[in-house]
């Protein structure tokens, strides 16, 4: 790869404190980092839009703040933001033909406080259209590649945001995760990624798919970073109504507090026959690892996951096929030609949205039709209730629970694009904690025999997000995570 | 992975499309009717969870609501910006009288 010698990416932590120190600039930081998408993103094609004149200006701002004495715990950090968080001035399309145009008139609060934070936005990245897939495939714009294969898919549907910041294009990146998408995809690319409690980072300005699910989050190199990313987005906000409004703490702090005397669960339902065995290899390894932080390891059974998939494609759909309701040609967006208002609803929707997508809201639109409503509907929701209560037991007995976050490593593009279900399992491990709004965090954890990286997921109860960094950071510095360049972008 | 038997037909793919404002082509209609008669099946397995007893199920906490205080608006030149088509400083959609039916 043609890089710069004194390009040398750094990660969040590292560049902020070189920013706000005046070792370096913001507008210098940013010039490397839109160098290494120029040389390496035409082979990943992670970003949908590189917006580097706006970056310049802000890169100029933060430069500006920094000499006027303002502390920026995000000083010039470059971040790439998923397609379906709203930037002020910048398109926010869902990688979705209905959305083709759309520009937002203001920042999402998630976005608003990592640009007080004193971020530079680099730009938009690919994503599964409007988050619903597990390889990004489904996005209608193009294909994006894991930097550390490129024949492979980069986990979705948050797979651009997870390859830019695994090619070293950027220290950080935000995806959101209904039910995976932050954490599949980290995991599929070897890198960070935290799905933070339902409630903790705000979703004003991130365009809804699933709203009793949907949540913010990082994808960053290491737990620390992840850490200081979500300490800036997380917080009550009184334009979401399910923002939470307690304290977020010490996350980064805790960090490297260590997990010495803690209980860790080892999820009994992951451990099957037909696990993957470079998968269970891991868990095996990992189980070390955690005793080697001084950590006492068990096992712990949540009965009601292996329903997850279940559950959640009914739940999901259900309020994805309402949320979706609104995307009709009328107030943004393309506009298919017709002679009444009902076929342009039709002709929109059906022309602007698709397959994937379709399919979802003709499950939803099914599970909460007149007739099936209490069959599918109501029942997932009562097995949902279940679930929960599955891993409330669990956590009167265990500090965190620990299971794989990919059931195996990232598939080849194109393997699973013709078998829906067979996609909707890749997120058999992150869907249980979406579904009971717990905080989980997936850091990579090894590689298989074929050199891909395998993930590893921590879930703490909600709120517990410092206990969860706790576990990581400790994890993490047990683990010999690789740290050179992916094999793709070397 | 079990599978119960298919409770998806043609005439319901059909149907729910119309619901969710959605047209299917006949050429699609097969392979539609399969993917969501065989998601559908997979869901099945839900059947066999007990369902919760109403009894034990826990107050809903309530409903959280924002203060009712006014706050400025994008404008109308923002949010024309992005209509799809406009007539001077109004969106304009096709004529609604009379055409809405299903």
């Amino acid at each position: 790869m043609d890089r710069p010698a004194e390009a040398e990416p750094t990660g969040v932590l590292e560049t902020a404190a070189a920013v706000a120190g005046g070792a370096r600039s913001a507008v210098q930081v940013l010039t490397e980092a839109l160098e290494r998408v120029e040389a390496g993103d035409g082979r990943v094609r992670a970003f949908l839009e590189v917006t580097s004149a706006l970056a310049f200006e802000e890169a100029k701002s933060v430069d500006a703040r920094v000499a006027a004495g303002e502390r920026l715990p995000l000083a010039g950090v470059p971040i790439a933001v998923k397609d379906n968080l709203w930037i002020e001035g910048r398109r926010a399309t869902c990688a979705s033909r209905i959305l083709q145009g759309f520009r937002p008139s203001e920042d999402a609060t998630a976005v608003a406080r990592l640009r007080r934070a004193g971020a530079v936005f680099v730009g938009r990245t690919n994503m599964d259209e409007f988050a619903m897939g597990s390889s990004t495939e489904n996005s209608s714009v193009q294909t994006t590649s894991n930097p550390w294969d490129l024949t492979r898919i980069p986990g979705g549907s948050s797979g651009g945001s997870a390859a830019a910041v695994s090619a070293r294009f950027v220290p950080a990146a935000i995806g959101s995760d209904t039910g995976g998408s932050i954490r599949q995809p980290a995991a599929c690319c070897g890198v960070v990624g935290f799905k933070p409690t339902y409630g903790r980072v705000s979703r004003f300005g991130l365009v809804a798919f699933a709203s009793s699910l949907d949540q913010v989050g990082p994808l960053t190199r290491n737990v620390r970073d992840a850490a200081r990313v979500y300490s800036v987005i997380a917080g009550e906000d009184p334009r979401d109504s399910t923002s939470s409004p307690e304290p977020v703490g010490d996350p980064e702090g805790a960090s490297g507090r260590g997990f010495a005397g803690k209980t860790v669960g080892f999820l009994a339902e992951a451990e099957v026959e037909g696990l993957d065995p470079d998968v269970a290899r891991n868990l095996g390894d990992l189980k070390k690892a955690f005793r080697a932080a001084g950590a006492t390891v068990t096992t712990v059974s949540v009965p009601r996951a292996t329903a997850a998939i279940a559950i959640y494609y009914v739940v999901a759909s259900a309020e994805a096929s309402s949320n979706l309701a609104r995307f009709d040609g009328v107030r943004y967006g393309p506009r298919a030609e017709a002679s009444d208002l009902l076929s342009l609803y039709v002709e929109t929707r059906t022309s602007g949205f698709g397959a994937e997508v379709k399919r979802r809201i003709l499950l939803g639109t099914f599970a909460l039709s007149a007739g099936y409503h209490e069959a599918y509907y109501e029942r997932a929701m009562s097995a949902r209730q279940l679930l929960s209560e599955d891993f409330d037991r669990a956590f009167s007995r265990v500090d965190a629970l620990v299971c794989p976050s990919i059931p195996t490593p990232a598939f080849r593009l194109g393997e699973k694009t013709e078998d829906p279900l067979s996609m909707y399992l890749s997120d058999v491990f992150t869907v249980p904690a979406s579904l009971a709004g717990l905080p989980a965090i997936t850091l990579p954890s090894g590689l298989s025999r074929e050199g891909l990286p395998l993930g590893v997921q921590i879930l703490a109860p909600r709120l517990a997000e410092e206990a969860l960094f706790a576990a990581a950071g400790a994890l993490e510095r047990e683990i010999a995570f690789p740290q050179e360049l992916p094999p793709g972008m070397a | 992975m079990s599978f119960e038997p298919s409770p998806v037909a043609p005439d319901m793919v059909r149907k729910v499309a119309a619901l969710a404002r959605l047209r299917v082509p006949d050429a699609d209609l097969p392979a539609w009717t399969d993917q969501l008669g065989r998601i559908l099946s997979y869901v099945g397995q839900l059947e066999r969870i007990p369902e919760r007893p109403a009894a034990a199920e826990a107050p809903l906490p309530p409903t959280p609501v924002r203060r009712d205080v006014s706050r400025p608006g994008f404008g109308s030149e923002a949010l024309a910006a992005n209509c799809p088509s406009t007539i001077h400083r109004y969106g304009s959609v096709p004529r609604i009288v009379g055409s809405l039916t299903s």
